[in-house]
């Protein structure tokens, strides 16, 4: 368990530095397009539909991370008025809601691509298809669930433990 | 149960969720999950899911605010935002209370780009407080002053509250931007003027600092602080002028910021490397929230709450302006409990038709006007966030302490709301102008 605690800690830690990486190739990528652009009059073809990629992947891919630092915003303070055990245990019934929901989640968002590796749908300017990004979404979501698991099983032990 | 009653339902189900400590974004998307299958079907529900999740994550519009937020935390981990508040410390320092409207200053500009209250007041917070007490504030006076200062960042370009309403009303961010900057400023000199008058009238809380000189007020300058504000102006100025979209205005701010602070030594690679995470996980945090929102808008606006209440608002005796008026008690009594950026996704489906179709308000003016309500709601007793926040960086000060400092501050953020209220040539005035 100790193990697989660190292996999605890292996992989503190595995610999340890849998605920097990609958020300032966006930046430099707009940036590129606003000089040719307005230098020499010849914007990068493209660039509307990148960013657009880009920014789906950086996001899927930091989603996890940012679950594992518990930084999505939530209300705490009107749970943290009841005794420490009911917390622990409604820590557990959120918990088990969400890995469920999110891994639902992850799940479909891969069906949706696959409907598009099957209808090959792509970007009207470079003709590039949309699937890989999407992809990258559903595994961003895959790896936000099993952060998720992993704080269930750390309540479920808190539980136990008492 | 009909539509409008699932609604009902789903809106009941969401607040339990949160008080349960769900994350808001999963509580959003769950509700808005079973809503669309009890209403459609489960299959469909999940396409939506999974369709708007994408569409959310990958849109151009959407693209800017991780670009702002990228030069907001370059920007930070430079260290400008300490050494932004040396220097308007050195500027207003010797008057009485001056560090602590110097706070507001630095906490506007952060918070702008910044664009969430309540990192805004944890992080100036932390920079400002123990500055005050090494100068003797009153801790009433510099705890509160942080918590209310923290809430100023939302109104001033460029705010990320301001970006998401603007897509999600099809509003232009441009005109939002200039709309929220004279009230943003106003309410920015209420508060500085609230201070003044406290420290004037009892010295001992806000005891003045040592004059400077302008020669030191222009070393204060040097280090990187000038340059970055230069880029600052030729993103926001490049934006107005209609030269950049959005996010071409973000990504040039961002590189500025990261070419000039690490020209000028501020920035070495492991602090670029903080400002990449605290920038990816913060983006990851906005754009789940507005995937969320997204999917329990569809629910809500299928439910059918959104006519119903304006129909239902339409059909009332009441003059416009009393039920604006019921409408932003609302808005104060959940800001209590929720994030402003939260609450403004989560309630514009609900109430923008309603105030701005039906009513015939002023798109941006109502824009500004929620946002300060909610601004208003983070730091009213006794549930204020940004009180519980600034708690949490000073542990020392009791929380009656900072709630009892907070009261001035209170009456200012009112009275200037009621300027906005009488005077919406206030907030319409700039954009009229474009």
């Amino acid at each position: 368990m100790e193990y697989f605690t660190r292996f999605t800690a890292k996992l989503s830690t190595y995610l999340d530095r890849a998605a920097g990486w990609l958020m300032v190739s966006v930046m430099l990528l707009v940036v590129s397009n606003v000089l040719s652009g307005g230098i020499l009059n010849s914007p990068i073809l493209g660039t509307y539909e990148y960013v657009g990629f880009i920014t789906a992947m950086f996001i899927g891919l930091s989603i996890a991370y940012c679950a594992l630092q518990d930084f999505h915003i939530a209300v705490g303070f009107l749970l943290e008025k009841l005794p420490p055990r009911i917390q622990r245990i409604v820590d557990v019934l959120t918990g088990t809601v969400s890995l469920v929901f999110l891994s639902l989640t992850a799940w479909h968002i891969a069906n949706y691509a696959r409907s598009m590796v099957i209808t090959g749908e792509v970007s009207p300017t470079t003709r590039t298809p949309f699937y890989p990004f999407i992809y990258v979404v559903a595994f961003g979501f895959l790896v936000l669930s099993l952060v998720v698991l992993s704080k269930l099983i750390e309540s479920i032990r808190k539980v136990v433990k008492e | 149960m009909s539509p409008f009653e699932s609604g009902i339902v789903g809106v009941i189900v969401f607040f339990v969720l949160l008080i349960l400590k769900m994350p808001i974004a999963y509580a959003m998307s769950l509700v808005g999950f079973l809503g669309l299958s009890y209403l459609v079907s489960p299959s469909t529900a999940f396409r939506v899911v999974a369709r708007e999740t994408y569409a959310t994550f990958s849109s151009y519009s959407l693209s800017v605010i991780p670009m702002f937020v990228l030069m907001g935390f370059l920007a930070f981990h430079s260290g400008i935002g300490t050494r932004l508040y040396a220097f308007v410390y050195k500027l207003i320092g010797h008057m009485p209370g001056g560090l602590a409207i110097a706070t507001q200053a630095t906490c506007a500009i952060f918070g702008a780009v910044c664009g969430s209250n309540t990192a805004t007041a944890a992080t100036i917070g932390a920079i400002a407080l123990p500055e005050m007490k090494k100068y003797d504030y009153a801790p009433s006076l510099s705890t509160a002053s942080v918590a209310a200062g923290g809430a100023l960042g939302v109104l001033i370009p460029p705010s990320v509250i301001f970006i998401i309403y603007g897509i999600s009303t099809e509003q232009s961010i441009e005109m939002l931007f200039l709309a929220g900057i004279i009230p943003g400023f106003l309410l920015m000199a209420f508060y500085m003027f609230t201070i003044y008058y406290l420290a004037r009238r009892n010295p001992s809380i806000g005891p003045a600092g040592p004059k400077a000189s302008w020669g030191e007020r222009f070393k204060a300058l040097r280090g990187g602080l000038w340059e970055v504000l230069v880029v600052f102006a030729i993103s926001l100025g490049g934006l107005f002028a209609g030269w950049f979209t959005p996010t071409e205005a973000g990504a040039v701010g961002a590189f500025g910021v990261l070419v000039l602070t690490a020209l000028a030594r501020t920035l070495n690679f492991e602090k670029f490397r903080r400002a990449l995470t605290d920038s990816t996980r913060t983006t990851a945090m906005i754009m789940l929230l507005v995937a969320g929102a997204v999917i329990f808008g569809r629910f809500i606006a299928m439910s059918r709450i959104p006519f119903e209440l304006a129909s239902w608002a339409g059909g009332l005796a009441l003059p416009p302006a009393a039920v604006m008026a019921i409408i932003l008690s609302i808005y104060l009594v959940l800001g209590f409990f929720i994030d402003a950026l939260a609450l403004i996704l989560l309630t514009i489906p609900i109430f923008y038709p309603v105030a701005v179709t039906t009513l015939g308000y002023d798109p941006l003016w109502f824009g500004v006007i929620i946002v300060m309500v909610v601004a208003m709601g983070v730091i009213t007793p006794p549930v204020g966030m940004n009180v519980y926040i600034i708690k949490g960086v000073a542990k020392d000060v009791p929380l009656e302490v900072i709630f009892k400092g907070i009261w001035p501050f209170l009456i200012a953020l009112i009275a200037c709301i009621a300027l906005l209220i009488m005077f919406p040539q206030i907030t319409t005035f700039l954009p009229g102008l474009f």
